[in-house]
């Protein structure tokens, strides 16, 4: 009995305080503006868990999530003004776009090592968006296409409604990866990155799980790409831009690597931080990359860490027991 | 065939650039086995430090060279006493250097748009842009001079490496770091060599290459990719090999460009560098040069 409300502690009550704020938050929001702004910390979040996935349990460095990020958008606003696609059409079908393109450049790159997948990746991010760029016929070059008016079913959906979708958006997002970690899945995935041959002399199929991971990784980003495209209603080749994919490791090294609610602290860090800083302006990138640094050298474990050995969980985690593999554990 | 021949040279010259940057990274990952996202931003560095001397303190080039080159030796002092040692002496695994490396590019960047601002800006070049015709072939002096500075970097790390007794100890700290260490050289130095070595040559790179890219804050992070492609193509262990690939990524650029259109330059260049990456991950120059240490 001890043991259970322990873990439950441990493993849900952080994520359910989040949700609870999450959900009563537009009560107290008066201004579209700081709506939007809580919108933003939400994608965010989804945008880490698919690093989080990739990176911080598999191991598997990836610099060009902002790719997906982006195709997930564009897919999504291109069958809507160009196939006149619903919104519930498009939206899937931009995922499944995002899937399945995470398959087949992930089944060549994945075969690729530490550095050289982070280069090929990173490789890949820049290309897309030198194409959306270019390819202005399709994509409207720099100037980007504005996204339809948000419907659903032919109702009208609002900014409240636009809100609790992402939120929503963002609990999914949490369940899935919280099913992954908990379950045989994440123990594999984990095996993975800490030794990839011994993993593969254990009978797990390293190929198979790192291209299923690197898809749902694909998904997910596209997912907070979707997401992003609602809040802005505009898509353009910054969303491939290399500022996204410095916050998408800003999210996961001050959030914390490999941990179950990293993403959500480091996507209120990567959003909120800003905001005290706009008087500031051009100085946003250099404090990203000072922050970078900071939480490397002195917080490895980021803010999750911080929290998971503060003195409320530590107890519960004592009464815990602390038996089997430290799932939390961040990455090598 | 006017055209093949300015597109080659284009290429070449290009590919200079590519290949001093594949060799800095290759020197650097071969002697502390860390890839160095910030080299691109070494060369950005270059070129903006180009402008600060020349257009905003009107110095003459004489000045300018020995100022930016102090400059840069001083960031990569930085990157290696704060970046690469902090993270080294915390036992981080190499990913977590390599993002820390990134997280170092991220603030050089960062720096250079508060500096600079974000838009394109003129760099002088050190030779004249005006075209010269030498032995039938249109040119100018800047790119004959990038292809020179290629040569003669390449001469001269060629000497150090294999006629002198410090770039013995280079050449084992890549082999075996630890034994190098056994064995009474000092591979703490080495990397460090390497940190400020490959700055230096990227700075000359960015002197160069800036009149005709332009400087922008953001252009280093491709630089660094083109670099690493061409360490891949060529090998990334061996650095004269990288040189190698940085000229045959520059060709192929330039004909792509010229012949079909720049949309599709950087996919086809990004899906043959996995096709050489997934059948011969070792490089194509990769294991003669490896036989031949």
């Amino acid at each position: 009995m001890k043991t259970a409300r322990a873990s439950f502690a441990r493993l849900w009550l952080p994520a359910l305080i989040i949700l609870a704020i999450g959900l009563v938050l537009p009560l107290f929001m008066t201004s579209g503006y700081t709506l939007r702004i809580v919108m933003l910390v939400w994608l965010y979040a989804i945008l880490g868990i698919s690093f989080n996935l990739v990176f911080g349990l598999t191991g598997q460095l990836t610099l060009g999530q902002q790719g997906f990020f982006a195709i997930g958008a564009y897919a999504m606003v291109l069958m809507q003004s160009q196939l006149g696609f619903a919104l519930v059409v498009a939206l899937p079908l931009g995922l499944l776009a995002c899937g399945l393109l995470g398959i087949l450049i992930g089944l060549p790159v994945l075969r690729l090592r530490s550095h050289y997948l982070a280069m090929a990746t990173l490789a890949f991010g820049l290309i897309l968006e030198g194409v959306a760029l270019r390819w202005a016929d399709v994509t409207g070059g720099s100037a980007g296409i504005r996204v339809p008016q948000l419907e659903i079913f032919g109702l009208g959906i609002g900014r409240i409604g636009l809100y609790y979708i992402l939120l929503g958006f963002a609990a999914l997002a949490f369940l899935v990866q919280a099913f992954i970690i908990s379950t045989h899945i994440g123990r594999a995935l984990q095996g993975i990155r800490d030794d990839e041959s011994a993993a593969e002399a254990l009978g797990i199929n390293a190929t198979a799980y790192k291209v299923k991971i690197f898809a749902l990784g694909a998904i997910f980003a596209g997912l907070a790409g979707i997401s992003y495209a609602l809040v802005s209603r505009h898509v353009d080749p910054s969303y491939s831009a290399m500022s996204i994919n410095v916050n998408i490791l800003t999210i996961a090294v001050v959030g914390g690597l490999g941990t179950r609610i990293g993403p959500f602290l480091g996507a209120a860090f990567v959003v909120l931080m800003p905001q005290f800083l706009t008087q500031f302006g051009h100085y946003e990138v250099l404090f990203h990359g000072v922050f970078l640094l900071l939480f490397l050298l002195f917080l490895p474990k980021g803010l999750a860490g911080l929290i998971e050995s503060s003195g409320f969980l530590q107890r519960a985690r004592k009464q815990a027991g602390e038996t089997g593999a430290n799932l939390t554990q961040g990455a090598r | 065939m006017e055209k093949f021949t300015i597109l080659l040279l284009a290429g070449i010259t290009n590919g200079s650039v590519y290949g001093l940057i594949g060799l800095s990274l290759s020197l650097i990952y071969s002697t502390s086995r860390i890839i160095n996202f910030a080299q691109g931003e070494f060369v950005m560095l270059g070129a903006m430090m180009t402008i600060f001397f020349m257009v905003t303190l009107k110095l003459p080039i004489a000045v300018t060279i020995p100022g930016v080159l102090v400059v840069l030796l001083l960031a990569a002092l930085c990157l290696e006493r704060f970046v690469y040692r902090a993270l080294m002496a915390r036992q981080a695994a190499p990913l977590t250097t390599m993002i820390g490396t990134f997280a170092g590019a991220v603030i050089l960047a960062g720096l250079a748009l508060l500096i600079w601002g974000p838009n394109q800006l003129y760099v002088p070049p050190v030779f004249s842009l005006s075209p010269v015709t030498i032995a039938g072939v249109t040119t100018t002096t800047q790119q004959v001079a990038i292809i020179v500075s290629f040569i003669v970097l390449m001469a001269g790390f060629w000497w150090l490496l294999y006629r002198t007794s410090f770039g013995l100890c280079v050449r084992a700290t890549g082999v075996n770091p630890k034994v190098a260490l056994l064995m009474g050289v000092r591979s703490e130095r080495i990397i460090r060599f390497g940190f400020l070595f490959s700055a230096g040559v990227s700075g000359i790179a960015g002197i160069l290459l800036g009149p005709l890219l332009g400087g922008q804050f953001s252009m280093g992070l491709l630089l660094t990719v083109k670099g690493f492609m061409a360490a891949i193509v060529g090998g990334l262990g061996s650095m004269f090999a990288a040189a190698a690939g940085g000229i045959l990524i520059g060709l192929l650029e330039a004909m792509v460009t010229g012949y079909g259109t720049s949309l599709y330059s950087e996919p086809i260049l990004f899906g043959l560098v996995l096709i050489v990456l997934l059948v011969r991950p070792y490089g194509l120059l990769g294991e003669f040069e490896a036989s031949k240490r």
